[in-house]
């Protein structure tokens, strides 16, 4: 993809000889100068990732696992897992040529870098992004792709402004909910009129005492744009239970299940609504016996739901007896999952699946909700001019302060 | 309930339950359309930064001013913006808070402040948009550390305004803040041009090809080019 890419294809065929003739042994793997199945380096995307641990090491076996990937760099601001990563890296390709970054814009830098997958905590999502972009590099980001509704409108606007690929990650929106997309789009439902998503639970303050933070772990980068908190090993597990052991669970990192597992649900349920390019105008906060949910209204007048007692997880209501004419259903670029259509894109400029645009419309319908949630009423949301309309206690919550030295 | 939890703030700390403090998140919202309510809750909480209460305490009145604060906050948020530990969370409360007052505090602090606070105030200011910081981030522009400089080019790019553009337009981009002015230039020029000021649009994007930019900009630049033309 780069200019010196032809450099480094001549460089590590004359390595491989050079080993040869010295007696090293000459079990050279196909990943490192191709062969009928693996594109040569030079042909190959050259890809480093951001955040390693959880969901970042299945994004980096993927990656690393496609022919079509040349990985050349990790960065986590913990060394256990970025030595392991590493590790992994090089055995992958036969060589030590991957390089081990703590400060993520070391890694955007490079300019032999082509693309970066992000699966940082969330707080970290639109930094890592919009600084990736300005410096050129197309990016896979895990979902939630944003932590707050103005970050998402800058995510879209950097995206666009540079030209870059960016795909969303989540991999459930088209692959999970195949059976209501397809009653959904084939118009055997006819118009849809509204469908609901049960997720949860919301996140919580984070006040945990202070514990000795490991030797290898950069505490500061991990907090980030963050407000300060000591280090504690709840507070930065990545483990997926949202139960006040991990970053998911608090308030300032993550929306807790509203954005975590809500990005795959709210995204499955407007993409089969066919509502993927468009943000809610009303959320209606209902408190009703001690029960709270909400109600999302579009523009077209389709709702969408929250939590609504008795009510399944994308259960739709439809218009029966009023067949509607069959949608195509949108897929993947290519055959082989969501990172397969990221690095197609990547090649073709094209637009994968979860675009941006349809990844923060997703986002910001968690967003919404959860600032319903928080001040317990209901919201006029303009996406016009992302303000809530006439709402100036509202407005305050479309965004938050970031510890310096991070801005977007 | 309440006077439980401001009680409770004055040894609250690291590690101590936060359903502690609960009540005046509670508060929050009990008190909304209660004007004199609402100003009691403010001037309790604004009265405990100026006590000697943890960080962590004040962590939490500064989340509530976020919501509540008014212009009557302000001098006791104000007067932490110079506290490397407290400037984050003051910063938290003063950019939400609509009222001018906000605005000028951080533009008053600015000059007081290490070079890291400094880029927190600055990004703080380029959030709230307001016309009279454009002048002091212009001169920013500037400035030697090339950090805040940067800072300055973003904040710049936030207020997007037609004297922000201009601010940008005229800067000279040193090594240090090429590609933060270069970003902050488009994001003004997207503007004017969805606004139809497309010869303002087209002179920043010219700008930007005529300085040797990076591979990135220049295609950027080319592309905003051709929408001029399009539009």
């Amino acid at each position: 993809m780069k200019t010196n890419q032809t450099t480094r294809r001549d460089f590590l065929k004359t390595t491989g000889l050079t080993t040869a003739a010295i007696g090293f042994p000459t079990i050279i793997p196909a990943t490192a100068l191709g062969n009928a199945d693996t594109p040569p380096p030079s042909e190959r995307i050259v890809m480093g990732g951001i955040g390693l641990g959880n969901m970042g090491s299945g994004d980096l076996g993927n990656f690393l696992n496609n022919p079509n990937v040349q990985y050349v760099a990790v960065c986590d601001v913990r060394g256990n897992v970025r030595n392991e990563r590493k590790n992994q890296v090089d055995g992958k390709f036969g060589n030590k040529d991957c390089k081990a970054y703590v400060d993520f814009r070391e890694l955007l830098a490079r300019e032999d870098i082509d693309a970066v997958h992000i699966a940082t905590p969330d707080h970290w999502h639109a930094i890592q992004v919009i600084e990736a972009c300005r410096n050129g590099k197309d990016v896979y980001c895990q979902k939630p792709e944003s932590r707050t509704l103005r970050e998402g409108q800058l995510m879209v606007d950097t995206v666009r402004r540079y030209g870059r690929v960016f795909s969303g990650g989540s991999q459930r929106v088209l692959e999970d909910y195949r059976d209501v997309v397809r009653k959904c789009w084939s118009g055997e439902l006819g118009a849809i009129q509204s469908i609901n998503v049960n997720v949860g639970p919301l996140p919580q303050a984070c006040n945990l005492p202070a514990e000795p933070c490991p030797d290898d772990m950069d505490w500061e980068m991990w907090l980030g744009p963050a407000p300060w908190g000591p280090y504690n090993a709840k507070r930065c597990s990545g483990s997926f239970s949202i139960d006040g052991s991990s970053w998911r669970s608090f308030s300032d990192y993550s929306s807790g299940g509203l954005t975590d597992w809500g990005a795959h649900h709210f995204g499955g349920a407007t993409f089969a609504a066919d509502l993927r390019e468009l943000q809610p105008t009303e959320v209606t906060y209902h408190d009703e016996g001690g029960k709270q949910y909400l109600t999302f209204k579009y523009p077209n007048g389709v709702l969408l739901t929250h939590n609504m007692p008795g009510k399944g997880n994308l259960e739709v209501v439809g218009t029966p007896g009023q067949k509607r004419a069959a949608k195509e259903v949108p897929q993947y670029s290519v055959k082989g999952g969501i990172y397969s259509d990221f690095l197609n894109c990547v090649r073709t400029r094209g637009n994968p699946f979860r675009a941006i645009e349809f990844a923060i419309n997703t986002a910001c319908v968690c967003h919404l909700g959860m600032i319903a949630y928080t001040l317990k009423r209901s919201l006029k949301w303009d996406a016009a001019k992302q303000q809530f309309a006439g709402d100036e206690e509202a407005n305050r919550f479309v965004d938050q302060a970031r510890r310096e030295p991070w801005q977007l | 309930m309440l006077d439980q939890a401001f009680e409770a703030l004055k040894t609250y700390d690291w590690g101590v339950d936060p359903k502690v403090v609960q009540p005046i998140d509670d508060a929050i919202i009990s008190t909304r359309g209660d004007a004199a309510a609402r100003k009691e809750l403010e001037t309790r909480l604004a009265a405990v930064l100026k006590t000697d209460a943890s960080r962590s305490a004040k962590d939490v009145v500064c989340r509530a001013l976020k919501t509540v604060g008014t212009a009557a906050s302000v001098p006791a948020l104000a007067a932490l913006l110079p506290d490397e530990k407290l400037s984050h969370m003051a910063r938290y409360a003063l950019e939400r808070i609509p009222e001018p007052d906000a605005g000028q505090a951080l533009r008053t602090a600015l000059p007081n402040v290490a070079a890291k606070l400094k880029i927190g105030m600055i990004a703080s200011l380029g959030v709230r948009g307001e016309e009279t910081s454009v002048a002091p981030l212009q001169a920013l522009l500037a400035d030697s550390d090339p950090a805040v400089a940067q800072a300055a080019a973003d904040a710049l790019g936030d207020i997007n305004s037609l004297t922000a553009g201009k601010a940008l337009f005229n800067a000279k981009p040193t090594a240090g803040t090429k590609a933060a002015i270069a970003d902050a230039s488009m994001e003004c020029a997207e503007k004017f041009l969805a606004a139809g000021n497309k010869v303002a649009a087209k002179a920043t994007y010219e700008k930007l090809l005529s300085g040797n930019p990076s591979k990135q900009v220049q295609l950027a630049a080319t592309r905003g080019v051709q929408a001029c033309a399009a539009k």
